[in-house]
């Protein structure tokens, strides 16, 4: 019986990818079918989840491409399917009759708020949380539940748990991990890190005392070198340790060897020595993760270029801190252009569109920035927001095709941003816009 | 003229865009010619709440609000004075609870309130909250005013006598209660973020009026072109509502 569920859902899968579409469908239905699926596969000796707010699925798809080229036969959720029926999906395609998964290791990014849905079933060896920053609070909650909760799984793992050191809220996930091998990963001061921030709305104190937080320095966001005076929380020693990131040429030194980076930006170094952690753990070479590095390429809707006439690049926003990257990112061109914004609110935006107000967006507000145009469901909410901080070169184009035909219409370089919903409708739009 | 802010826990308090709430007043002010003076008051701060036509708290998370509180107990006798002096008080989210009686966590622990007002405040089960849009009405000196906000709180709010608004979608003070926040006249302490003010702009002068009142008596603001605000709450409203 559950051979032929299995075959079952293979088969639906197999249609599904036929007809050139993808997504959790065939997870959905083999959760209908087995609520309790997930547990009877049979696990390959490497398995490893990523989990945070920011950088899941690229940091994921990074540690597919360098176990694989260790010459490991590695599967993963490449394309952010990353709740149960993601999952679920990913292991019945790659599983035989016996459930067993046909790989040496699996790679699965998971939601933060499904970890804990998924954690014990899956035997994972290799636990990876890069960060967590203020993310749809009316999906999520606040950050202190979704911590808790993934705290709640730690007591009895026994596999390497991989933590970024210079976020609170995850080193504290150490404290209640004692069965674990704990390793941190961390990146020294740079020159642009800074003294004081006024980005950082997490880490202000000690997770043990509730003393204030002492931060050396801060790199983004409340990510940082931080410690308390009291108890010694944050003092940790680094597994890969990040001693110099050098912006200009684009690369980063590890104990003494310079590695390439695959994005220019703070936070992706992070993202990379998040990946060389998983090797070193696992024992594997991280001259393999070089050769990646230096020749991945970023998903869609990052950094994704278009041709509108005039160069068009688009990025997508989830929160504030993503949201104040990707425009200190445009803020590095130096040329004068024009940026469409498109907000919307279903609910995997984020209902909730306050937290445009807690986002930075006065960076956009400059002599290089000659219009800004506000799109999607909640376009009128984007205006206001530009309106009350004072920026008047707006305009209101709720529908994303004529906003876009706007911007094209204007013949000048441009960005887009988008939320998560508008992503995959914009790119189509960006695209017929380009031939 | 000028008007002076007191911005209290703004580091602390921060967690739904409230800011925005300030950004909305300074800026209201300003396009009238009004210096506003915003100035932040965090732990162990000295300010003086006497000094100011507007004191501001927003909302935050469990855990900051317990950081907070006895901070905040230790101002009790200045905010008193403050407020027997006319300022007026915005209170959003965590802020709105704090000034009532008592407000008991998700993990059961009871936080004392200011106890200025009755009301008190118990967190529902730990995975209820009342979250979604929400739009409203309030009567502000004889005139009604239809409101949007986003709401998202576990805390049940208890033994309102003066309600600020009646709920015309969404849940307010407890699940489905009908009735939204607190207004005796002076204090107005309300769950719709959003920010609140962006989208109401009625509300955002009438604060500025009562406000204002405290050094200058009454003060007639000259009226602003609110369309793209208008626009903004009709659009929530419409899908909130329909045609009602």
């Amino acid at each position: 019986m559950n051979q032929l569920r299995l075959y079952f859902i293979k088969g639906i899968r197999w249609v599904l990818v036929k007809m050139g579409r993808g997504g959790s469908l065939p997870g959905t239905i083999a959760l209908k079918l087995d609520p309790r699926i997930l547990s009877k596969f049979h696990m390959p000796k490497i398995v490893v989840m990523v989990t945070g707010t920011n950088g899941k699925t690229t940091t994921s798809n990074l540690i597919v491409e360098a176990l694989s080229a260790c010459g490991l036969k590695t599967i993963g959720n490449r394309r952010g399917d990353n709740l149960r029926e993601g999952i679920v999906t990913l292991l019945c395609a790659n599983a035989d009759r016996h459930y067993k998964v046909q790989a040496d290791a699996v790679v699965l990014e998971v939601d933060e708020l499904t970890v804990s849905r998924v954690f014990k079933d899956l035997s994972v060896t290799t636990f990876v949380v890069n960060n967590f920053f203020r993310d749809q609070l009316d999906r999520a909650g606040e950050m202190e539940t979704i911590v808790r909760r993934i705290e709640s799984i730690l007591d009895d793992y026994q596999g390497h748990l991989i933590l970024n050191a210079d976020d609170p809220n995850v080193v504290r996930l150490a404290d209640k991990a004692l069965q674990a091998s704990v390793h941190f990963y961390g990146v020294d001061k740079t020159e642009h890190s800074l003294v004081l921030s006024h980005e950082a709305s997490e880490g202000k104190f000690c997770p043990r005392c509730q003393s204030p937080l002492i931060y050396e320095y801060y790199q983004y966001s409340h990510i940082g070198r931080f410690h308390c005076e009291k108890d010694d929380f944050g003092n940790n020693p680094l597994e890969i340790e990040v001693s110099h990131y050098d912006e200009q040429a684009g690369t980063f030194t590890v104990d003494d060897t310079v590695y390439p980076a695959f994005q220019n930006a703070i936070y992706a170094i992070y993202n990379c020595a998040a990946v060389l952690c998983v090797l070193k753990v696992n024992q594997l070479p991280l001259s393999k993760a070089a050769q990646v590095f230096s020749s991945f390429t970023l998903k869609e809707g990052r950094n994704e270029e278009f041709d509108l006439g005039k160069k068009c690049i688009l990025n997508l926003i989830k929160n504030p801190t993503g949201a104040n990257e990707v425009m200190k990112y445009i803020n590095a061109f130096d040329y004068s252009r024009n940026i469409l914004i498109i907000l919307n609110d279903h609910v995997q935006d984020g209902k909730d569109v306050s937290w445009i107000w807690d986002a930075q967006f006065e960076m956009l507000m400059n002599e290089k920035t000659d219009i800004i145009i506000c799109s999607g469901s909640r376009a009128y909410d984007m205006a206001l927001r530009l309106k009350y901080a004072g920026f008047e070169h707006f305009e209101i184009i709720e529908d994303v095709g004529a906003a876009a035909a706007r911007l094209k219409e204007q013949n000048k370089e441009s960005f887009v941003i988008s939320t998560y919903t508008a992503l995959q409708p914009t790119r189509a739009i960006l695209r017929r816009l380009s031939k | 003229m000028k008007m002076k802010i007191l911005w209290m826990y703004h580091d602390l308090m921060d967690l739904y865009g409230d800011k925005g709430n300030i950004q909305v007043l300074k800026r209201r002010c300003e396009m009238r010619g009004i210096e506003c003076q915003v100035d932040t008051c965090s732990l162990h701060e000295e300010k003086d709440c006497t000094d100011y036509d507007l004191i501001f708290i927003g909302g935050g998370a469990d855990k900051e609000q317990g950081i907070l509180v006895k901070d905040l107990l230790a101002r009790k006798e200045n905010l008193k004075q403050a407020m027997d002096q006319k300022s007026f008080v915005l209170l959003i989210c965590g802020g709105y609870q704090m000034f009532g009686q008592y407000y008991i966590d998700g993990d059961g622990n009871r936080i004392e309130g200011l106890k200025f007002f009755d009301y008190y405040t118990q967190s529902a089960d730990h995975k209820k909250r009342c979250i979604g849009n929400i739009v409203a009405e309030c009567e502000l000196e004889g005139r009604k005013i239809r409101l949007v906000g986003f709401e998202n709180h576990g805390g049940q709010t208890h033994g309102v006598k003066t309600p600020f608004a009646k709920v015309l979608k969404g849940h307010g003070n407890t699940f489905q209660n009908g009735y939204e926040g607190f207004y005796n006249g002076q204090v107005l302490g309300t769950y719709m973020h959003g920010p609140l003010l962006p989208k109401n702009p009625e509300i955002a002068d009438f604060i500025i009026e009562k406000a204002l009142a405290r050094q200058y008596g009454k003060v007639e603001l000259v009226s602003l072109n609110d369309e793209i605000e208008c626009k903004a709450k009709e659009i929530m409203i419409q899908r909130c509502l329909g045609g009602k």
